[in-house]
């Protein structure tokens, strides 16, 4: 569904028992699924693979970009990635970061890095008539980051306080703990311990991170997506112009896959007054999204543990009463194979409780498998939810990308709802057994355990 | 308000969670100081269902013991949640401290022992004194023609009378504040944060638009006051500014959440320091013009799909004037420098503030 803003009515009238309606039209086109592909136009410029999707929507662009440049890659050492990914805002060769900021704020542009697992992300968003300076402004921070020694002192110590930070959260704590339980050494899931972490902060250089740059940016593997207000002719020269004469970049890591444990594990992360526990359980699938299986795994997760209707939410939460949340997702597949995981929070009085009913409809759901009504159901959840998402600029981009990254061609946005209709009960059911072993199963949990008394101060 | 009504419901098999699921919605409520909402994003094709559900529970709510005991360990878990951040816990010991009396100094998720002990009767009376067609709004927004979307509502809200008694005010009034108030916060964490809070005016009134673009010129960006004084020199991970702006009346909020080896003390001398310098320089227009073209570009980037819209809309029918999302982008527009000073001077006094330290006790 792709919606503009360019014609719109607002309506205002009480009646009945006087309750208000406001009505806001918004003349909308709608996409039917098939057609977004056939709008798409996908070209290389200056060696990035770029992916524009024009919208109806007024003055608005949105992107959504990505190369090679995460954690993974770093092997030296784990914190150049991060910081060098910090380092591209706080200025470039010709300007100083005030500089920078100030001709972006100037206009309301968004223009923001982030560093995960294995990709360097790049959101961006402005005004159509702003969307050059803030390319020229992306291109200038990629290719010519000032990378001085002031701002990378600045950049440990505020990386190393997010450590520091993230060391009393029990989501964090939880995270960390299951990829290092179900992740071998060297995969790049496995996430580095909060020690590891300081230690590599603590001992990063500026030539390391010199180094990185120059190893991993460049246009190689790096994607570009923009969504919006598109004048898709005047976007081609001006990401020619930007980028022309760059070079460089490294593929994605990829590693062996990881196999699930052999033995069952049962891990507590202790941490003092807090007054929920979070649960994380689940499994190394040995899957990526785009390989056969993944979608009737998918589709047999979110049975299990998507949204309000999920057998998670219906019993341990609705009926039970033990939790604020509970579900059950696939994750961290994109790039290599991932896991599938439940995630809930317990008070620390009823986590035992809570756990017996979780391991009761997890023993009950890969049993038994799931119900035709059941799945049939689900489906039009998928399908419609998905198309809800991509009804924003934002939720476009974001999709388009990770289609690209999974290694999909771009018209699996058009075919996802014919995939998931064509999903059986038996492939569900069959996937649901081969990837998942309720006896070899990683539990974290992360909180103040066994210490209800301090946790209800 | 999930657990069903006497026309949907999980055994007939189409509660609101069962219809909207499968109609692929993505759907929630949130409750907020003035006012909760239930809202669904979907296709214009299942809409008429939704509205016949919406309509249902307003006044034909199932509410049995036993559903409100399995929910009571819902919420307070959601409560629990909520206490695992120290940011959070923070926030709502200097809001109690800031508003003495007004039901603002209560949290929205309430006290622990409240949610514990309420009984369903209570439940009921809410329900019953607040759940009616005169104190509600519906919005729709979407590729739908307004007579079309009137006439749903006309057909399934239209035969649910008047609440029988005016729906009640609130009379509390909060006295004038006699000095600055701190609060104190240990509890095992890693970092500590400051709070400073100062109550301004409600939603509605002529000095909100500048309290804002203030709250902006403080915190927004790396060439704001706070980001150059704090972050920039390693005494803070962040600093943001900003007014929470309600029907009643607001408070303008100050933070900082400190680097390690950050001294409370420092970093609340600069924060003030900096309101000061305001108060007494005032702003440059740059700043201003700067807030003033954010915003533009904001709301256009807040048209960008359904959801983006309603909920802003919503916020101001809560504040108690819709026609606020049309206008107040240009009530923004028009804030000038000397504007900005006189909130500050007028409101960001330091015997009207509430001053709160998140002061971490070392836990591994």
């Amino acid at each position: 569904m792709i919606i503009s803003t360019s014609n719109h009515f607002f309506g205002s009238i009480r009646f009945g028992g006087c309750i208000s309606v406001g009505v806001l039209m918004i003349m909308a086109s709608i996409s039917h699924a098939a057609d977004i592909s056939k709008r798409i136009v996908r070209t290389s410029i200056a060696g990035i693979d770029v992916i524009a999707y024009p919208t109806d929507i007024k003055d608005v662009v949105t992107i959504a970009g990505a190369l090679p440049a995460g954690d993974a890659l770093a092997t030296d050492n784990i914190a150049i990635a991060s910081l060098t990914g910090m380092m591209l805002d706080k200025g470039t060769e010709s300007m100083d970061k005030f500089a920078v900021a100030k001709q972006l704020d100037q206009v309301g542009a968004q223009l923001h890095f982030r560093v995960g697992e294995q990709a360097l992300s790049i959101r961006a968003r402005s005004l159509k008539a702003d969307l050059p300076l803030v390319l020229r402004i992306m291109a200038d921070e990629l290719r010519h980051p000032a990378l001085s020694a002031g701002e990378f002192a600045k950049a440990k110590i505020e990386f190393s306080g997010s450590v520091q930070q993230r060391t009393d959260g029990t989501e964090y704590r939880a995270a960390e703990a299951f990829s290092r339980a179900v992740f071998p050494a060297g995969h790049p899931n496995r996430q580095p311990s909060i020690d590891e972490w300081h230690s590599a902060i603590d001992n990063a250089s500026m030539a390391e991170m010199k180094k990185f740059h120059e190893q991993f940016y460049g246009p190689a593997h790096m994607v570009l997506v923009l969504v919006g207000d598109l004048d898709i002719p005047k976007i081609k020269a001006e990401i020619k112009k930007d980028f022309g004469g760059w070079s460089g970049g490294l593929p994605y890591r990829s590693a062996p896959k990881a196999t699930a444990s052999n033995t069952p594990v049962d891990h507590v992360v202790f941490l003092a007054a807090k007054t929920s526990v979070t649960v994380l359980a689940g499994e190394a699938t040995g899957l990526q999204f785009r390989d056969s299986d993944s979608l009737p795994l998918r589709v047999g997760m979110a049975i299990f543990g998507s949204g309000f209707t999920s057998r998670l939410m219906s019993t341990v939460r609705d009926k039970e009463g033990l939790t604020y949340h509970i579900g059950a997702s696939i994750a961290d597949d994109t790039f290599n194979d991932g896991d599938w995981r439940i995630n809930a929070t317990f008070a620390p009085s009823l986590l035992d409780k809570g756990m017996a009913s979780t391991q009761r409809e997890l023993q009950r759901w890969w049993k038994d498998g799931v119900t035709l009504p059941e799945l049939e159901a689900r489906k039009n959840d998928l399908i419609g939810s998905f198309q809800v998402g991509l009804a924003t600029t934002d939720g476009m981009a974001g999709t388009l990308l990770s289609t690209a990254q999974r290694g999909l061609p771009l018209s699996w946005v058009d075919d996802y709802p014919r995939s998931v209709e064509a999903v059986t009960l038996d492939q569900v059911n069959g996937a649901i057994r081969r990837y998942v072993d309720p006896g070899k199963l990683v539990i974290i949990r992360a909180g103040s355990v066994g210490d209800d008394a301090a946790a209800s101060r | 308000m999930f657990k069903g009504s006497v026309h949907f419901n999980d055994p007939a098999g189409n509660s609101v969670k069962q219809y909207l699921a499968a109609h692929g919605a993505v759907f929630n409520a949130t409750t907020s100081y003035d006012r909760t909402h239930y809202y669904a994003t979907l296709g214009t094709q299942s809409l008429e269902g939704y509205v016949a559900i919406e309509a249902d529970r307003m006044r034909n709510l199932w509410l049995h013991d036993a559903d409100k005991q399995a929910e009571m360990t819902v919420v307070r878990n959601e409560f629990e949640r909520g206490k695992n951040n120290p940011n959070n816990v923070l926030h709502e010991e200097v809001q109690a401290a800031a508003f003495m009396a007004y039901p603002y100094h209560h949290s929205v998720i309430g006290w622990k022992s409240d949610i514990e002990k309420v009984s369903v009767e209570q439940l009921r009376s809410f329900y019953d004194t607040f759940y009616w067609p005169n104190n509600a709004t519906v919005s729709i927004v979407g590729d739908i023609e307004p007579a079309v979307a009137l006439a749903l509502v006309m057909k399934y809200y239209g035969g649910i009378p008047r609440s029988p008694h005016p729906i009640p005010e609130v009379v509390t009034e909060e006295p004038e504040q006699t000095g600055a108030r701190r609060v104190t916060v240990n509890k095992p964490g890693q970092l500590g944060s400051v709070e400073i809070a100062y109550k301004v005016p409600s939603a509605l009134q002529a000095d909100l638009p500048a309290l804002e673009v203030l709250g902006e010129v403080l915190s927004n960006g790396k060439n704001s006051r706070l980001y150059r004084t704090l972050v920039d020199e390693d005494l803070a991970l962040e600093a943001g500014a900003g007014v929470e702006s309600l029907r009643a009346a607001g408070i303008f909020v100050v933070t900082a959440d400190l680097s390690p080896g950050a001294a409370h003390e420092k970093v609340e001398q600069i924060m003030l320091a900096q309101i000061e310098k305001i108060k007494s320089e005032g702003v440059s227009a740059d700043e201003v013009n700067q807030v003033i073209h954010q915003y533009r570009a904001e709301q256009a980037y807040g048209r960008d799909g359904t959801d983006a819209v309603i909920s802003d809309l919503n916020e101001w029918i809560s504040a108690g004037d819709w026609t606020q999302y049309i206008r107040y982008p240009d009530s923004i527009a028009r804030v000038t420098p000397a504007d900005v000073q006189r909130v500050a001077r007028q409101y960001l006094a330091v015997n009207q503030s509430t001053t709160g330290w998140y002061v971490p006790e070392t836990s591994k």
